[in-house]
């Protein structure tokens, strides 16, 4: 179900004179999480937001809204997507790899988003897997950058399986000098102390498991779901609870609940 | 002992051993460009209104709830009181319930880093203990509590002087990675194209340190913003040419500069064609710093 999620980018993978198209994906996604809308109390209804201009007060439709760049107060140069296409940076839509380094050199803590890359046309099937293989032969990352969200990231490739995944990495200003809070800690372990977690660290090792980043907050969410179904059911006049519908609906909240629950458990079997 | 202030405090404990522990933020998110909505019509700026969607009157903050959408479009109402129940108690409790090696973490899980510090005096000698501890064995640990509303699980490891805490997505928010690249065929490559690539990759090796990385986007939409400003004609991207299948073993050996090809060889471009261990001359040294710290 979540194989199917449309690219995040698209562009083109190159080394050197070797140039592939390819598609990215986000490798997370919060399509999964139960979410809930806003609702008026009084009424019942949905709250929904929408744009309105700040002068006059009145909604703008979609088709009406601009991007500005405020150039002066209250002055601004209007850009559309197709204007933002030209920008003159080959990052926009090519991700050249300038150079390759050793796998432990690059911090976990310069980690920020991870995407997935794939070759995107037939025709550069070969070339992706040419770049990939190499790359894990070498047992090396790819070092390039590619603007996302209006701004050049530096990124890491990294081949995985049959794919590469791509790594932004945060910003230099982004991450916090660390000796501004590790600088006063004293360096002198407990002795006593080290062996017995050594000794509980050997004992305690498990391999990696999706198991342990489960949700059970997520889980009671949806048991009190079901729960407030229930209600619904039995009580036989689910208008009279915030009007949130007929009781023909009884039937298809069950069914929505069901998939939620269902949902949930296969994700956590393929993770 | 920093000037911010710790988003958690609590303890960490691992059998009948504890610690009091600050977690502070370590990474905080950039400011990018930001454009303002504006409406085309009248060029003024856009605000944003809550309203309700069948009357289109304004929704006063007090009056909005939660609602789990159904199938067929209608909704449950929730009681933000019936969510908060649902959220255990904070115990502050950061439990090491298992290790893993480091080499077997799967990073994809990674959300967000953050600095873990020990509260007071006392905690310091455990605290350093621990951290000696992970580093020897080359572990992580694992430990789950309430943070920020939601029991999250955290992922902690041995940095420098310190701990570092990442905390982990929920299995539900990450899509596997051989389920991303299932689709992706396998295919055998030719031996020779694979040598070709590799000594590329031989000629580019290098340093890399995030820190010194400059975006170069701001500057370029300057410019685009000052060309369109002036009414300027903006200028098209160009194509990007593609390797065709018949013509990569070319490409990679013009690449590799054992062949000139119909363009320049701005493959190997500065860097030496000869150097095949990570050095720090020319090109990579300019954005690497000579003094590299240990990876973690």
């Amino acid at each position: 179900m979540m194989a199917s999620r449309r690219p995040y980018w698209s562009g083109y993978l190159k080394l050197s004179l070797v140039t592939c198209p390819v598609a990215m994906t986000s490798a997370t996604s919060e399509a999964e999480k139960v979410r809930f809308h806003t609702l008026n109390k009084q009424t019942g209804n949905r709250v929904v937001s929408r744009y309105v201009d700040s002068v006059t007060g009145k909604p703008v439709k979609e088709s009406d809204e601009a991007k500005g760049y405020e150039r002066a107060e209250d002055d601004y140069v209007i850009l559309t997507d197709k204007d933002l296409e030209s920008v003159e940076l080959e990052t926009v839509r090519t991700i050249d790899i300038e150079k390759f380094v050793l796998r432990e050199s690059i911090e976990w803590i310069y980690l920020e988003t991870p995407f997935y890359l794939t070759p995107n046309d037939k025709i550069g099937d070969e070339a992706f897997a040419v770049i990939r293989d190499a790359m894990k032969a070498e047992n090396v990352l790819g070092i390039s950058r590619v603007v996302l969200g209006r701004r050049e990231r530096a990124v890491v490739l990294e081949p995985r399986g049959k794919g590469i995944v791509v790594w932004t990495l945060r910003f230099g200003d982004e991450v916090r000098p660390e000796k501004d809070y590790f600088k006063d800690i004293d360096e002198t372990p407990d002795a006593d102390a080290k062996t017995e977690i050594e000794r509980l660290i050997e004992k305690r090792t498990r391999r990696w498991s999706a198991d342990m980043v489960s949700d059970p907050i997520q889980e009671s969410l949806l048991k009190l779901i079901a729960k407030k179904k229930r209600a619904l059911k039995s009580s036989k006049k689910p208008s009279r609870s915030h009007g949130e519908g007929k009781g023909s609906n009884v039937v298809d909240i069950m069914e929505a609940l069901k998939r939620s629950v269902s949902k949930e458990l296969k994700s956590r079997k393929s993770a | 002992m920093s000037a911010h202030r710790a988003q958690w405090k609590g303890h960490i404990k691992l059998g009948d051993i504890s610690c009091g522990v600050g977690l502070y933020t370590a990474a905080s998110a950039a400011e990018r460009i930001s454009f303002h909505l504006i409406s085309k019509k009248t060029r003024n700026r856009l605000k944003r209104e809550f309203v309700d969607s069948e009357t289109e009157e304004t929704v006063e903050r007090a009056d909005q709830v939660k609602g789990f959408e159904l199938d067929n479009g209608d909704h449950i109402m929730i009681d933000p009181d019936e969510v908060t129940a649902v959220i255990p108690d904070s115990d502050k409790l950061l439990e090491l319930e298992a290790f893993i090696p480091c080499a077997d973490v799967d990073d994809i899980y990674f959300d967000k880093p953050y600095y873990l510090v020990p509260t007071d005096e006392t905690s310091e000698p455990t605290f350093a203990a621990l951290r000696d501890a992970l580093s020897k064995c080359n572990a992580t640990a694992i430990a789950r509590t309430v943070l920020f509303r939601r029991m999250r699980t955290v992922l902690i490891r041995a940095h420098g002087r310190g701990l570092i805490a990442t905390t982990l997505n929920f299995d539900y928010e990450v899509l596997p990675s051989e389920e991303a690249f299932d689709g992706v065929p396998k295919i055998k490559i030719d031996d020779e194209m694979l040598d070709l690539a590799k000594h590329i990759i031989s000629t580019k090796r290098g340093t890399f340190d995030p820190a010194q990385f400059d975006d170069r986007y701001e500057n370029a939409l300057a410019t685009l913003i000052k060309a369109k400003a002036e009414g300027r004609t903006l200028p098209r991207p160009k194509p990007v040419k593609v390797s065709k299948p018949g013509d990569l073993l070319q490409a990679l050996q013009e690449s590799a500069g054992l062949r000139s090809g119909s363009g320049k060889p701005k493959a190997a471009n500065t860097n030496s064609k000869t150097r095949k261990r990570p050095a720090s001359s020319d090109a990579s040294g300019q954005r690497a710093k000579s003094t590299r710290k240990k990876a973690s």
